[in-house]
């Protein structure tokens, strides 16, 4: 009997990894949602009591690379990073999934390295005791980070590398642990799904309020 | 021999072009020609004469990694940053706040008298919806679902009524909050506050054009224009636009507190974004949606920090190697027209936007078109606004023409080919809005050039 693909250890450690991924994308959204509240409470502040909070500037230089790198592997498994698909998305079968496999080999390559170097950078915070200019928060935190992101993306495009494999011997094969990009098609669909999603009580009110036909 | 900077810095270029090609992600590309470049540099400095690939590669490897590993903090550690997360939220959240309606409904009660009167409605309407949203795609897929409807029914034909969503759709590029203008201003390293500025005057003249030309159109041909609306009074207008207090309460704040300097970008984009928060909390926006909104918000930043720090080490590698100077030196040295320069960079942005999406394209054109802009004595920061307009042409026009294809996804009734017949005179508006920009930079300029706060 053959097993279904989705059973598969494979398509089960692409799943849970992505469970990581989405729980990780989270707390970036956490972060995104803290640093509008952090921002609204310093106007408050300054403005009704003349007394600004301390290091807030700080804070929010140090959320944004947090932000960017919890979140980093999970846009990578939706395909969700800025790239040129016009030759891709003329490919089909076997082809395509060489110049996928080629695009990630690369960006295996260049995580790998940025590991190494961001974790000098991250050694040299943690040693020297580096800390931000005026509250004097210390960096290492969002530069271990910086290096735990590269690492999980390094396994997501690992998974990836396996599943390319898997797609150069059996093209015809159910795509599993491979982001699949979306074609212009598919963006707008999603757009769309969005707005019916929003805007659905919207227009029947619409058609009450602003109609006289 | 001896490995000159610039030789690196062009094969450097090359090798960019086939990785973007091939689709590789624009981020890594960029990092990993950047990191590689900055290695090779740094080596070649070092080792000099020897000339040995691998001795360069030796000695540049340490100093380079370690230059290249603290870009994703140094780079990204910046205030002026954050502000790009408060305004993708903004977006996201204005979904569900439901102030497209109002807009519409407010612009209807204005407009909806003159020839063409809903399709002019429409245009102030995304005008107005821009002002609480940096994306046109998102836009185009609300007004699609709610003006389109209403064009039809009053007999607007379909492409036209399409075409004129798509369109009016481009105008939340330009007009405050806009996340494009700020990642520009990023990466050429100009003010936040004054390219936000800089966008709001283009953005409403950019929507004048578009209603003209809707008249114009409609005085050609009268079939274009769908019935009359009902009559309405003076009385109803004023009160109509009760309906827009959250999109004029979020203009007040953006605008105003930039442009007076009592709030950074940042904390005018998070009281922006809270207000919006509350008004989709009050308008109904559940766990789920707001979850999903937060998600994908978070997706977004997450994006667009990651092609941030990507691109900027291959930045440092084009510095190391001096490129953007030599090709700077290398045009203006022609003695030619500045403004035909102009020309060609502009027909080249219309030619990549045929391939790319608008960030990628930007980021890695940039760091090599804007020293040359300066150089030529235009204003870094008109350019910015020139630049984005161009993108928004190429958001309009075939073969990627995201937009068209956001309405034809929305309206999958209305066939593809028609909304691109729909939208040649939208196009043909953008061209000559573009024009004046160049003639009179002071539209653009005038604006940030007396704002209070700098």
């Amino acid at each position: 009997m053959v097993m279904p693909v989705s059973d598969t250890p494979f398509a089960a450690l692409d799943r849970g990894y992505h469970a990581i991924e989405k729980a990780l994308n989270y707390v970036a959204a956490a972060f995104l949602f803290s640093l509008m509240l952090l921002a609204c409470a310093e106007v408050f502040m300054r403005k009704f009591f003349n007394s600004p909070i301390h290091g807030q500037a700080d804070l929010v230089e140090i959320m944004i690379p947090t932000m960017g790198f919890f979140g980093l592997a999970y846009c990578q498994r939706l395909a969700g990073h800025v790239r040129m698909e016009l030759l891709i998305h003329r490919l089909k079968g076997r082809a395509l999934w060489i110049f996928e496999f080629c695009g990630n080999f690369a960006t295996i390559l260049i995580v790998t390295v940025m590991i190494f170097g961001t974790s000098q950078n991250f050694w040299n915070a943690w040693t020297l005791g580096d800390s931000s200019m005026d509250a004097e928060i210390p960096v290492w935190p969002p530069k271990l980070i910086i290096v735990l992101g590269f690492c999980l993306l390094l396994g997501r495009c690992l998974i990836a590398f396996v599943g390319y494999v898997r797609l150069i011997r059996h093209p015809d094969a159910e795509p599993i642990g491979v982001p699949i990009s979306p074609t212009v098609a598919d963006v707008a669909e999603s757009e769309a799904e969005v707005a019916r999603d929003a805007i659905q009580d919207e227009i029947d009110e619409t058609r009450i309020k602003g109609s006289d036909k | 021999m001896m490995i000159e900077p610039i030789t690196v810095g062009l094969i450097g270029i090359g090798v960019l072009a086939v990785l973007v090609v091939i689709g590789m992600q624009v981020a890594y590309a960029g990092a990993l020609v950047g990191l590689m470049g900055i290695v090779v540099t740094i080596g070649a400095r070092r080792v000099r004469d020897t000339g040995d690939f691998w001795d360069i590669l030796d000695k540049g490897w340490q100093p380079g990694l370690l230059n290249a590993g603290t870009i994703p903090f140094s780079e990204l550690a910046h205030y002026s940053l954050s502000v790009l997360p408060m305004f993708i939220l903004i977006g996201y959240m204005a979904f569900h706040a439901r102030l497209t309606q109002g807009a519409f409904y407010c612009m209807r009660m204005w407009f909806g008298h003159l020839p063409g009167g809903l399709a002019i409605a429409t245009v102030f309407a995304t005008a107005a919806f821009a002002a609480v949203s940096g994306a046109s795609t998102a836009t185009a897929a609300v007004f699609s679902r709610i003006a389109i409807p209403e064009m039809l029914r009053y007999g607007y034909p379909a492409g036209f009524s399409a075409g004129v969503v798509a369109a009016g759709g481009t105008l939340a590029s330009l007009i405050p909050p806009s996340g494009i203008l700020v990642i520009y201003a990023i990466i050429v390293e100009e003010s936040v506050g004054k390219l936000l500025m800089a966008g709001f005057i283009p953005g409403i003249i950019s929507a004048i054009i578009y209603a003209g030309s809707i008249m114009v159109r409609v005085k050609l041909n009268p079939a274009l224009a769908g019935d009359p609306i009902g009559k309405v009074t003076m009385g109803e207008r004023v009160a109509s636009l009760g309906q827009m207090w959250g999109i004029l309460f979020v203009v007040a704040i953006i605008m105003g507190g930039v442009y007076s300097g009592i709030m950074t970008p940042t904390e005018s984009g998070a009281i922006g974004a809270f207000v919006v928060f509350m008004l989709a909390l009050k308008n109904g926006m559940n766990k789920s949606q707001f979850l999903a909104g937060l998600a994908e918000s978070a997706k977004t930043a997450v994006m667009i920090i990651t092609i941030i720090w990507g691109i900027l080490i291959l930045v440092r590698f084009l510095g190391f190697s001096d490129l953007p100077n030599v090709i700077k030196d290398q045009i203006t040295s022609l003695g030619w027209n500045r403004y035909w320069i102009l020309l060609i960079i502009l027909l080249m942005y219309a030619v990549l936007g045929m391939f790319m999406d608008a960030i990628g394209m930007l980021l890695l054109t940039l760091p090599l078109v804007q020293p040359l802009v300066i150089a030529l004595g235009f204003d870094p920061i008109w350019f910015g606004i020139i630049v984005v307009k161009m993108v928004e042409i190429c958001l309009i026009t075939p073969p990627i023409g995201l937009n068209c294809f956001v309405v034809a996804g929305v309206r999958p009734d209305i066939p593809l080919g028609s909304i691109f017949k729909g939208i040649w005179w939208f196009f043909i508006c953008d061209v000559l809005t573009v024009a004046l920009f160049v003639a009179f930079p002071n539209i653009v300029l005038w604006l940030p050039n007396n704002m209070l706060g700098k």
